[in-house]
């Protein structure tokens, strides 16, 4: 082990175990799983996004959303908290991932799981607002308010029917309102279209009664 | 005996004024591109200290500096995350990397290749690096952020970081197979293994990940794999290389139970690659994985013990003048943050325990103390070491240097203890559901103070670091050539 050929073929063939398991395996095995049929719509799922929900997975990567958020809903054999807490009907599985560009997995919930966000808040008109100013809606939320995402405009003729309902202190002067800019309508339909509750052959959902959804 | 061939004249630098020759040729030939790098690692140490500081207040006040796109939560979180692996402790490592393996290996660099390829290529390298990690960090300001943890750097950036690394990794390499002191230690052994893992992980996970996405459902090993690797198989090996190679020298005793140092070398590797999997326990991968992580991070225990046993065992005497110096005293506290890294991470990779605290505190406070703690601190060790031998005189303010040293040891590990407290009770909030996630919140909010004056304490001990590294650079910029020392 003292001439560097030895040495290195030593270390390459350490390091081969675990490149071997966790990466060779996951990219020829994970990697190819396809989408399986949907006997209820005719379609495949997890299902394709749609051009806004694409655009807004960037929005969501830049802003950095998975400093706070995971998305995987976990199943333990010790805990189950995750499916109690609501945050999804059945634990996460490899092909849940299969449309995404960048599986968001997460390592800190500093905010809650979105694996199942579009499923728990689907009004597109919540997401404005909490997005505008979080701890309006949930009071002591930690996270920060993406103002930068709207633009205050002066109200011409009538008011846009995407106008945020904002009260108190956040409100626009009388004649202007305040409306989402199409990062925030983009990043909006992404976080809509995260609904993962479909059965899977490998995950199949406990049928109601099983679900103590709190 | 190695020990004994090794070119390394602390004691005489400093107390007799004499300096080898050979020794003094192998710094003069390294000299600039090492202080290059470690001069910029501080001043990302800096940098990366005050952007968790603002972070921690963020946690506290989620409205300071708020509304400002650039300024939120989730882009000043990756820079930090990022200085800290790629500003500081990569260039650090880099920095002390190589110095130790020239000065092991016994040859300036310059005699490599027929005296060809000089400090110049090293230098070019080094600012290489810092333009890419200066670029990436804009580009995640500005919100070009890959969104893949802990490597958010663009592909532009990432490839011009891949490409400086190889360029100065190289040298290590061959230093190494053109040493002249024969039989090699098992420092070298790890900086060999830490400088050809790099380019490896980097690269692989940087492809798969960023350069040319697989499909998402296999990204989730491949992130763990890297997360896990980039800790304890390229900035552990050279942090333990330095603790190797230093402390018997510096406090002129051999390691304890040699042997058993070739042991936990090989086994350091072969579990360092499966201990990231712990970040996925539960998760959507296949079970096999993750209970190969649970196995990999309970028995990361033997190689830590192994060098509790063999740096912590030796007979030295913790009153003596040489233990009291500031590189002892960093590469020991280096060794004992090893030992808390290994007994959290075994802990924690525990299925019934990882359940309740693997998204909290306790997540985060075990990433900060391998970071911070069991691969910085030894880090620091080196480079209090190495800067007053190849500047050729004692550089450092004392007084500084100690503030130093008391200011960091503390923040670490208040800023650690503090966040697997506080993660713990999150924890065993998280895990009945009658709790209320805003409620969780509210408890966290004590936790979150402190963590904000442990960051406070991290950010002046890094002020005081970068004020001294100034200071000792520039009186040798102003002084050192007119006294013509």
């Amino acid at each position: 082990m003292h001439r560097l050929p030895t040495l290195l073929s030593g270390i390459f063939m350490v390091f081969l175990t675990s490149w071997l398991g966790l990466v060779a395996y996951p990219t020829l095995q994970l990697g190819r799983l396809s989408p399986v049929a949907d006997p209820e719509t005719g379609g495949t799922l997890p299902s394709v996004y749609g051009g806004q929900a694409v655009a807004g997975q960037r929005i969501y990567a830049t802003e950095g959303c998975i400093s706070c958020h995971s998305q995987q809903v976990r199943q333990l054999s010790v805990t189950n908290t995750d499916i109690e807490r609501g945050w999804g009907t059945r634990p996460s599985v490899a092909r849940d991932y299969l449309r995404d560009s960048t599986a968001f997995l997460g390592s800190r919930r500093l905010g809650q799981d979105l694996s199942n966000v579009g499923v728990r808040l689907p009004d597109a008109k919540w997401h404005y607002v909490h997005l505008y100013h979080p701890s309006a809606v949930c009071r002591g939320s930690l996270m920060p308010s993406f103002r930068d995402l709207f633009i205050v405009r002066k109200i011409q003729g009538q008011r846009s029917d995407e106008a945020l309902d904002l009260k108190g202190a956040d409100a626009p002067k009388a004649g202007y309102e305040v409306v989402p800019t199409a990062e925030a309508k983009n990043l909006v339909a992404y976080l809509l279209s995260l609904r993962h509750e479909y059965p899977l052959p490998e995950a199949p959902v406990k049928k109601a009664g099983a679900a103590q959804a709190k | 005996m190695s020990e004994n061939t090794f070119p390394h004249h602390h004691a005489d630098v400093t107390h007799e004024g004499h300096v080898a020759m050979d020794s003094r040729a192998i710094d003069a030939s390294v000299r600039l591109p090492i202080i290059v790098l470690f001069g910029n690692a501080v001043h990302w140490l800096v940098v990366a200290a005050a952007i968790s500081f603002i972070l921690s207040i963020k946690l506290i006040a989620p409205e300071f500096l708020g509304g400002i796109s650039f300024l939120t939560y989730g882009r000043l979180a990756p820079m930090a995350r990022d200085l800290m692996i790629y500003g500081w402790a990569s260039q650090a490592a880099l920095a002390g990397g190589i110095w130790l393996m020239a000065r092991l290996c016994g040859r300036p660099l310059g005699t490599i290749m027929g005296g060809v390829l000089h400090s110049t290529l090293l230098v070019c390298a080094a600012v290489l690096w810092n333009v890419a990690v200066l670029l990436g960090t804009l580009a995640i300001f500005a919100g070009y952020s890959t969104g893949v943890e802990w490597l958010e750097y663009p592909n532009w950036a990432s490839a011009m970081l891949f490409l400086s690394f190889l360029l100065i990794g190289i040298w290590a390499v061959l230093l190494f197979d053109r040493r002249t002191t024969g039989r090699a230690e098992v420092a070298q052994w790890y900086l060999v293994a830490a400088f050809c893992w790099f380019p490896w992980v980097y690269g692989t996970a940087n492809l798969l990940l960023t350069w040319k996405p697989v499909q998402a459902s296999a990204q989730g090993p491949i992130q763990s794999w890297y997360c896990g690797s980039i800790l304890s198989l390229w900035l552990l090996p050279v942090a333990l290389a330095a603790i190797y190679s230093l402390l018997p020298r510096l406090l002129g005793c051999h390691l304890n139970r040699r042997n058993l140092a070739t042991l936990g070398f090989w086994l350091l590797l072969l579990l360092g690659g499966w201990n990231g999997m712990d970040r996925l326990i539960g998760g959507p991968v296949p079970a096999w994985m993750t209970s190969a992580g649970v196995v990999a991070g309970v028995l990361f225990m033997i190689p830590v013990a192994i060098v509790m046993i063999n740096i912590l065992g030796m007979p030295r005497n913790a009153e003596s003048l040489a233990s009291q110096a500031i590189p002892s005293k960093f590469l020991i506290m280096g060794v004992y943050s090893l030992l808390g890294v290994g007994l959290l991470g075994a802990l924690a990779s525990l299925p019934d325990i990882s359940a309740s605290v693997r998204f909290t505190g306790v997540t985060e406070g075990k990433t900060q103390l391998w970071i911070l703690g069991a691969i910085s601190l030894p880090l620091f060790g080196v480079l209090y070491e190495a800067i007053p031998q190849l500047l050729g005189r004692d550089c450092w303010n004392a007084a500084l240097s100690a503030r130093h040293y008391i200011l960091t040891v503390v923040g670490i590990w208040m800023l650690v203890s503090i966040m697997v407290l506080g993660g713990l009770f999150t924890g065993l909030a998280l895990s009945d559901p009658t709790v209320s996630f805003l409620n969780i919140t509210s408890y966290a909010y004590p936790f979150h103070l402190m963590e904000c004056a442990a960051q406070l304490l991290l950010l002046v001990a890094a002020l005081i670091l970068g004020g001294n590294i100034t200071r000792a650079l520039a009186s040798d910029y102003l002084f050192n050539k007119n006294t013509g020392k």
